[in-house]
């Protein structure tokens, strides 16, 4: 879509502009969509490149390093022992020797178990003098794919250690030719807690994170391409394999299974629903809580304090508790519904939970009920923050409130809460807490129940996911499957809508 | 020096015997982990203790008892058997996952026999596959569901009809509360009708086919009647006794609600077994299905504790437990010695169960999606006009094909060709149903590939003249040849392998040696 020029743009009317402006927003996604490769392949030439230039550099020290240089690169730390730098040395000589002998010990049969996840299941004997069944278990293919990949982690640090290793022995040789000392193991010690502190305040978090969240990420991924599953489980009952991207091929394929539809077809019902949940769960929630957080701010308004207390208290209760004590209260028998009959306005009860829309607006409506105390708290700090002086001065323009709110209190909002919102629209898709303590899916979508497990018309994509895995069949990998479109889902909206944000985009706009 | 190694022989056989009966004995003692519902823990402490005590063998276990319900305890063991208790309890509806995550030790010969003597045949039904192989002990034999009332709203006259029961419901404007979003409960107006869902397990546990006959006539009549509860206003799907307390007059439940019933409808408590539905001027009575508390052995590698689980395992769900179990908790036994006992026979609500289990099939191995393939009936006929009868026929279909896509194919087995036909006097290889009168055809012979496109039958079989049947590709009537559009007949009595030619297509038979 074509750009005005400022003057063009302020000859439009109302209607035109707005509509210019969703143009503008629209036609700037395949463009955005477009940069976001540009950058990413970007990235991935990056990173070849470095690694061409590791090798090169490997190459070159190699070729002009000295004799102690080039034993290092089979003894690791060896350089450093014989120029004296006897910790360095004895640390990457240390970790060469547990890396071969972990290697040699273990590494080296659980790589040689990956490509296969194990060759032998279990099995089962009768013993006739004890009258019982004995069984033997051999190879598990659980722990084969565990370990197969932390041993590929470990890989992967021992490479990087034998590189540091290379590099330490290019700088200590440039060093000793300009004529200086190296480093002593006390100049080290004192290092750690001076110039190089960052590195050992981060060493703990850093492992933390490899251990408690990338490794196991990179395992449930890894899940998707096996048949993990409860008939299948790598040890107790039977060893399960690779089969490549047979649970990509179901999850997408539009050919329906006998009397159910496809999984594409309900994949794609039930992320319409987690689109559409999200969008309202988000907004409604944000200008309801403002909404909330001016009319208690206004002057005037007495007892500011308890109102706030009374919103808040909602947050005192667990959720876990108000969320499953509402489900109850929406229930054909419940309270809601006693209530309205016993005063005669209806003569049979109401949905809530049994059809379809009245299930979704519910809980849309209840969402609201605990997520504007958030939201309030949030944007009662940042109205007071807003200068008095703007209001001021277009009161004296003569701008009626709703100007004010349009063209003061909502830029500045959304200004400050752009990257708010977006985390909550994130979070709001995978919510499960509130779709599965109110309506645990309901109500049940006869169509779209399949074989591993039923679907409703309230589940999202995250409850959909937990239905596969608790489910009759326990589909461990198609759980992981889904798991892994939700992440492709949310990231492109995510990094789409944040490109496009005004606080990142126009960063100087209230500074 | 023949007779010195003659000597060293001997002695080496006698020590041999020694080793071999000190090996046979299952003296000693042993750790092991007990799972059971709350309800009976100390109780079961307390067996063990006797046990320890009373056995004969020298067995003396040192058992950690955790409370774990019966539908947890099964959730536990399946997401890690390696960690799982060695002995647990558990409901009859997670039998079939127990032994697809392989969890459950099969009993001994002898076990078993001790079990089938001692046992409800109908419990021992339940915990066999296949030709006879037993998973698992008998705990108790209660778990039917029949009907809780509120005497008040409900005359007594009134509790053998269905269509009475709702009428009763909405003039007082009450609930009808009938958990028929649940598999469970909605299969007792198929059953009532006369349909059947069995499924055929081998000796390995493993689920192979199902019979079952919800798309039929029959099954049309038992959604009809279905439809009556559905359609009223006073229909509540749930199958907690609370409902009580929210103006329900009428829960559908089973034993393990019977106390707080009582409590909180005081003296207008009733309890009957279920109402029938009339259908077209025919009256037929729900019949529910029957399931047992099962106790099971998790599969060991040591032998001699695997032996001294079983013995224990038997001890617990032998006449004194049962009846111990009986007392403390109200259930009832599986043990027939202890169903035998009078202060047994006498309890008035375990007599509701036997009243109701007069109309109930045993309820054995389920495959695990039949519970999300089954559930959705009732909500799915609910918009549907109740004279509509394609509309209800058409979620009689839905269902079938739930049901045939439960067992996918690999694609050796999508192309596989196989022989299905007429019931053969002579032998009885294919596999039939005339209980209705009507012949269908429901089993498959498996053919085995061979040169050039040429199947044929594993073995011979004697055939009648007569007898008639199809080659079918896939277990599937989409592709499919006979004698022409025909099926093929056999015009001379004989033994016969079953030939097909896949590139002809062309059926022929040759006759064994």
């Amino acid at each position: 879509m074509k750009a005005y020029s400022d003057l063009e743009f302020l000859r439009l009317n109302k209607w035109q502009k707005m509509l210019y402006k969703l143009g503008r927003f629209f036609s700037s996604i395949p463009k955005g969509v477009a940069q976001l490769f540009i950058k990413l392949w970007g990235l991935i030439k990056n990173v070849f490149l470095a690694i061409g230039r590791e090798a090169k550099d490997i190459v070159s020290t190699f070729i002009h390093g000295d004799w102690k240089t080039k034993v290092s690169y089979l003894v690791m730390g060896f350089g450093c022992l014989a120029r004296g730098q006897i910790l360095r040395g004895l640390l990457f000589l240390l970790f060469e020797i547990v890396f071969i002998g972990y290697m040699i010990l273990a590494g080296a049969y659980w790589l040689s178990m990956m490509p296969s996840l194990g060759k032998v299941g279990p099995s089962e004997v009768y013993d006739e003098i004890f009258d019982t069944y004995v069984t033997t278990y051999n190879d598990n293919s659980f722990k084969i794919l565990l370990y197969s990949v932390l041993t590929i982690f470990f890989i992967i640090a021992f490479i990087y250690t034998w590189r540091i290793n290379i590099r330490q022995n290019k700088i200590a040789e440039k060093i000793l030719a300009s004529g200086k000392k190296l480093k002593s193991a006390k100049d080290d010690l004192r290092s750690v807690v001076d110039d190089q502190f960052h590195k050992t305040l981060l060493a703990l978090p850093l492992t933390g994170i490899i251990v408690f969240t990338v490794l196991p990420i990179f395992f449930m991924v890894l899940v998707a391409f096996t048949n993990y599953d409860g008939a299948h489980d790598g040890y107790a009952s039977n060893l399960f394999t690779w089969v490549g991207l047979d649970n990509f091929n179901t999850m997408l394929s539009w050919s329906s299974a006998g009397g159910t539809q496809s999984y594409a077809a309900t994949f794609g019902e039930i992320l319409a629903w987690t689109l559409i949940w999200a969008f309202f769960a988000t907004f409604t929630n944000y200008f309801l809580g403002m909404f909330v957080a001016m009319a208690i701010n206004k002057k005037g308004i007495n007892l500011k304090k308890l109102w706030r207390t009374i919103l808040v208290m909602t947050i005192a209760i667990p959720q876990f508790i108000s969320l499953l004590y509402v489900s109850k209260m929406f229930a054909k028998d419940g309270i809601v519904n006693g209530f309205l009959m016993g005063m005669g306005w209806i003569d049979k009860a109401l949905p809530f939970w049994e059809d379809a829309t009245w299930a979704r607006i519910t809980v849309i409506v209840v969402n609201i009920w605990i997520g504007i105390p958030y939201l309030m708290l949030i944007a009662t700090g940042i109205l007071m923050n807003i200068p008095a002086d703007l209001y001021e001065s277009a009161r004296i323009d003569g701008a009626n409130p709703w100007q004010q709110y349009t063209k003061i209190t909502l830029p500045y909002m959304l200004f400050i809460t752009g990257p708010y919102l977006l985390t909550s629209f994130t979070g709001n898709m995978n919510n499960f807490n509130v779709i599965y303590l109110l309506t645990g899916g309901a109500p049940t979508n006869p169509a779209a129940s399949s074989a591993s497990g039923s679907v409703g018309y309230t589940d999202l994509l995250i409850t959909w996911l937990f239905k596969i895995t608790t489910g009759a069949e326990s589909k461990y990998y198609l759980a992981s499957v889904v798991g892994i479109l939700v992440f492709i889902v949310v990231a492109l909206i995510s990094l789409i809508v944040y490109n496009v944000l005004p606080s990142i985009k126009n960063e100087e706009d209230f500074q | 020096m023949k007779k010195l190694l003659a000597v060293v022989l001997t002695v080496a056989m006698l020590l041999s015997l020694v080793s071999f009966a000190a090996a046979s004995s299952l003296a000693g003692e042993y750790e092991i982990k007990v799972w059971v519902a709350d309800k009976i823990k100390d109780l079961t402490e307390k067996q063990i203790e006797r046990f320890n005590e009373t056995n004969e063998d020298g067995i003396k276990f040192k058992a950690v008892v955790e409370s774990q319900g019966e539908g947890d305890a099964a959730t536990n063991m399946v997401n890690d058997v390696e960690a799982g208790a060695d002995i647990y309890c558990f409901a009859q509806d997670q039998f079939a996952r127990l032994l697809t995550a392989k969890a459950l030790a099969k009993l001994g010969v002898k076990a078993a026999e001790t079990v089938t003597a001692t046992t409800d045949e109908g419990a021992v039904k339940a915990v066999t596959t296949g030709d006879g192989t037993m998973w698992a002990y008998p705990l108790s034999a209660d778990n039917d569901f029949f009907m809780f009332y509120d005497k008040s709203v409900i005359p007594d006259e009134d509790v053998d009809s269905l269509e009475k029961l709702v009428e009763d419901c909405e003039k007082a404007g009450k609930y009808f509360s009938f958990d028929l979003k649940n598999a469970w409960y909605n299969s007792c107006f198929f059953f009532g009708a006369g349909c059947k869902s069995e499924w055929l397990t081998d000796d390995d546990g493993t689920i192979i086919s199902v019979d079952d006959t919800y798309n039929s006539d029959k099954g049309l009549i038992a959604v009809k009647g279905m439809k009556k509860i559905v359609d009223s206003d006073a229909w509540n799907s749930t199958s907690e006794v609370s409902a009580f307390e929210s103006n329900s007059a009428i829960v559908v439940s089973g034993i393990w609600y019977s106390k707080d019933a009582q409590k909180i409808l005081g003296d207008n408590y009733g309890v009957a077994d279920l109402p029938s539905y009339n259908v077209d001027g025919t009256d037929y009575h729900l019949t529910s299905y029957f399931g047992f508390k099962l106790m099971g052995v998790k599969p060991q590698e040591d032998k001699v504790k695997a032996a001294a689980l079983h013995k224990l395992a038997q001890y617990l769900t032998g006449k004194d437990c049962s009846l111990d179990r009986f007392e403390a908790v109200g259930w009832g036994p599986a043990n027939l010695e202890a169903q035998a006992e009078e202060a047994v026979k006498n309890d008035p609500t375990l007599k509701v169960v036997n009243e109701q289990r007069e109309f109930s099939v045993i309820q054995s191995a389920i495959h695990g999606s039949w519970w999300d393939i089954g559930k959705v009936i009732a909500e799915e006929i609910q918009p549907i006009a109740a004279d509509d009868v394609d509309g209800l026929k058409q979620v009689l279909q839905n269902y079938e094909n739930k049901m045939a896509a439960v067992f996918t194919m690999s694609s050796a087995e999508k192309e596989a060709w196989t022989v299905i036909g007429m019931y053969n006097e002579a032998d009885g290889f294919f596999f039939t149903d005339y209980s209705d009168g009507k012949e269908t055809w429901t089993a498959d012979l498996a053919m085995v590939k061979g040169d050039n496109g040429i199947w044929k039958t594993e073995q011979a079989w004697p055939m009648e003249a007569g007898v008639e049947f199809k080659v079918r590709q896939g277990k599937s009537w989409d592709v499919s040849y006979g004698n022409g559009g025909d099926n093929f007949k056999v015009e001379e009595a004989g033994t016969y392998y079953i030939v097909f030619d896949e590139a002809a297509t062309t059926i022929s038979l040759e006759k064994a040696e």
